[in-house]
């Protein structure tokens, strides 16, 4: 190939190429508002509080970011939206031993950028991130009625037992050796503010009296 | 050096090296703040704004000061306006300076972060291209300022040389795509998507066109290799980078919010990019074989060819091992591409600024031979470091990606259990590299000014 051969393809391949990502990021354009919530006044607040305070230097989202702390696309999809709110406004006030320092955020920015998560948790990522493959296995196993409830309630979204689930609560592991009183457990479930001061969980009042006894005795087998 | 105005070079170098040690400076903190987050009075997020920032402008000032001596002498005549050149110079620093007292108040109060004309005022936010907008505004001010001057520089000869052709091509290419990171959008994920256009067709297009340029520039100087044959191998490196980088973009855009046929696009040019860099590696030693001439400036050629090679490894085959959206599925947002972003920046650009510094810094210094032994001890010193960084970061990412991703072990418990050890070794291996960088900057203010070792007989 001569020199001027090899500079034709060099420019003339590369502004093809470019050609061809400009018709796609066209048509790209056209289908995104469709693949995504429609993008309210509050949503859009809550986007300027997210680049406010930097937070895409610790965290990621959509995957993409600083890889500090945890990915925020799927934010609200399993953590209630009262634990959110304040362990934004104070983190270690309910984690004493979260990484996240307190930042200053006020309760509207902080309703805002709950809403802005909100959002994005319901765009269509082509399913990312995918489900983990041992979470799935773990839930198709036969349980107690107890355990079935801490499953279908998704309690593992914030409290850990062995070594699985999330860190947003305590962890449960032990939690019968500590916790041996199970109308504590009853009156905790029903209303975590009664028995522990500042508790960010949420009541579950809304399940069966039966349900919470159910769910309490299988808490205190956990030694 | 054949040409006095070239000697504006020096002040970017001088400006490259000193961030380059800044750069390495937070790095270390920031190591040290995956451990112990509380470790310094700016939070994670500052000092990573710092460590990435530090190391874009330290590039872009050396790509700028390797393009101030390379034009000169390409073109045969004196700069354009070496004036010009001094204020466009002087403004970079002083607007590179605001920039960061902006974010070190930021970091100590996140309220001073007030928006002003719909835009924040210290810090935007956004990775990478944090600079608030009325920065962005001088950076494009400053690249015109720059890219004129050169212009106006080949101009008075008209001696359009193809290393000039590809340098200022890419160079143009990167002013303009700074472009789409300057407006803002509503949705997230078009906001992404025009970030990944800077971004991406930054590091992997035209910088990737500079770096094809200014490696055939450096093995022309080192080994008086024939400009025509080197000439036609940076249009056919240069060429693939394009054809496979420019819509390599597709792999950005898999998991983002963007439509399914980005697996594809992605998929397939991406896995093709790393082809391109392999032939640099193998144009690096091709023109070393070939021009068995006597190399006095041994150290400046190992460096370029140590460029090549890690470009190679660290933007092509890390890059490549998670490019397939099969793979990318599970390591998207992991500490794999941290690994990769190391190696891939050290390898592409670091090693590439550092090569041009060894090549063209004794000339501009007005000697020929000069003391090279602490270039090899810096580069070795470096590497190793880096390359033991980078195998924690990868292993921390394969343990991420399987007990995150697969088993579905919460962030938190995996980052500050499983991974510790890796974090302590990379923290480790960060002072290590901070030994390397601090014997290269000391060289680089000392080189050619002491007077040489006695010769044994």
């Amino acid at each position: 190939m001569s020199t001027n051969a090899a500079k034709n393809l060099f420019i003339y391949g590369s502004l093809l190429c470019f050609a061809v990502l400009v018709i796609l990021t066209i048509d790209t354009m056209g289908t995104l508002d469709k693949r995504a919530p429609e993008i309210t006044e509050k949503v859009d607040a809550g986007k300027k509080v997210w680049h406010k305070y930097d937070c895409i230097g610790c965290h990621t989202i959509l995957g993409n970011g600083s890889y500090f702390a945890p990915d925020m696309t799927k934010a609200t999809e399993r953590k209630p939206k009262g634990y959110l709110k304040k362990f934004l406004l104070n983190p270690r006030s309910i984690k004493p031993d979260a990484a996240m320092p307190k930042l200053g955020l006020s309760e509207e920015e902080a309703d805002n950028l709950i809403a802005f998560l909100e959002w994005t948790s319901k765009v269509d990522t082509n399913d990312w991130p995918p489900k983990p493959v041992l979470a799935a296995a773990a839930a198709a196993g036969t349980a107690s009625t107890g355990q079935m409830l801490f499953r279908k309630n998704d309690c593992a979204a914030c409290h850990q037992i062995a070594g699985l689930g999330g860190t947003a609560g305590p962890d449960l592991t032990h939690t019968g050796s500590k916790q041996p009183d199970i109308d504590w457990h009853i009156r905790h479930l029903k209303d975590p503010a009664s028995v522990v001061e500042n508790s960010a969980m949420p009541a579950f009042a809304h399940l069966s009296d039966e349900e919470i006894r159910m769910l309490a005795e299988y808490l205190i087998t956990l030694k | 050096m054949q040409y006095q105005s070239q000697k504006i070079a020096l002040n970017f170098y001088t400006a490259a090296v000193v961030l380059f040690l800044v750069q390495v400076l937070v790095g270390i903190i920031a190591a040290v703040q995956f451990m112990w987050p509380d470790f310094f009075i700016l939070n994670f997020n500052t000092i990573r704004t710092l460590h990435i920032n530090a190391l874009v402008v330290w590039l872009l000032m050396g790509m700028m000061g390797a393009t101030y001596y390379v034009v000169p002498e390409e073109s045969e005549t004196e700069l354009w306006s070496v004036p010009l050149a001094q204020f466009q110079f002087w403004a970079t620093v002083l607007a590179v300076g605001a920039v960061v007292a902006g974010y070190i108040v930021m970091g100590l109060n996140p309220q001073a972060n007030t928006e002003i004309f719909g835009t924040r005022l210290l810090n935007e936010g956004r990775e990478y291209i944090e600079a608030p907008r009325w920065a962005d505004v001088l950076i494009v001010v400053s690249v015109l300022l720059f890219l004129f001057n050169n212009l106006m520089t080949i101009l008075k000869t008209k001696k359009f040389t193809a290393v000039q052709g590809v340098l200022l091509g890419g160079l143009t290419f990167l002013a303009l795509m700074y472009i789409p990171g300057m407006f803002y959008t509503k949705s997230m994920v078009k906001d992404q998507f025009w970030w990944w256009w800077v971004v991406h067709l930054w590091v992997e297009g035209s910088w990737e066109m500079i770096a094809a340029a200014l490696l055939a520039f450096m093995l022309h100087k080192l080994l008086g290799a024939d400009v025509k044959v080197l000439a036609k191998w940076m249009y056919i490196e240069t060429g693939l980078v394009l054809f496979t980088g420019i819509l390599g973009l597709g792999h950005h855009y898999y998991w983002i919010g963007t439509p399914k046929y980005w697996l594809w696009v992605g998929g397939i040019f991406s896995s093709l990019e790393p082809i391109p860099l392999l032939l640099m590696v193998w144009d690096a030693f091709r023109t070393t074989r070939e021009t068995r001439g006597v190399v006095e400036n041994r150290v400046g050629l190992y460096y370029t060819v140590a460029h090549a090679i890690f470009n190679f490894v660290g933007a092509g085959l890390w890059g490549v091992v998670h490019t397939l959206p099969q793979v990318n599925k599970w390591t998207h947002g992991t500490q794999i591409t941290t690994a990769h972003g190391h190696l891939a920046f050290y390898g592409a650009y670091v090693l590439l600024i550092l090569s041009m510094i060894y090549v063209t810094l004794p000339s501009l210094r007005g000697v020929k031979e000069f003391n090279q032994s602490k270039g090899y001890l810096a580069f070795w010193w470096m590497t190793i470091s880096m390359v033991f960084i980078v195998i924690t970061i990868t292993g921390a990412g394969m343990v991420q990606t399987y007990l995150e991703r697969l088993l579905g072990l919460d962030y938190v418990t995996v980052k500050a259990g499983y991974n510790l050890w890796f974090w302590i070794f990379r923290a480790i291996f960060g002072v290590g590299f901070l030994v390397g960088a601090a014997i290269i900057v000391k060289d680089f203010f000392t080189l050619g000014k002491q007077p040489l070792p006695a010769r044994q007989p």
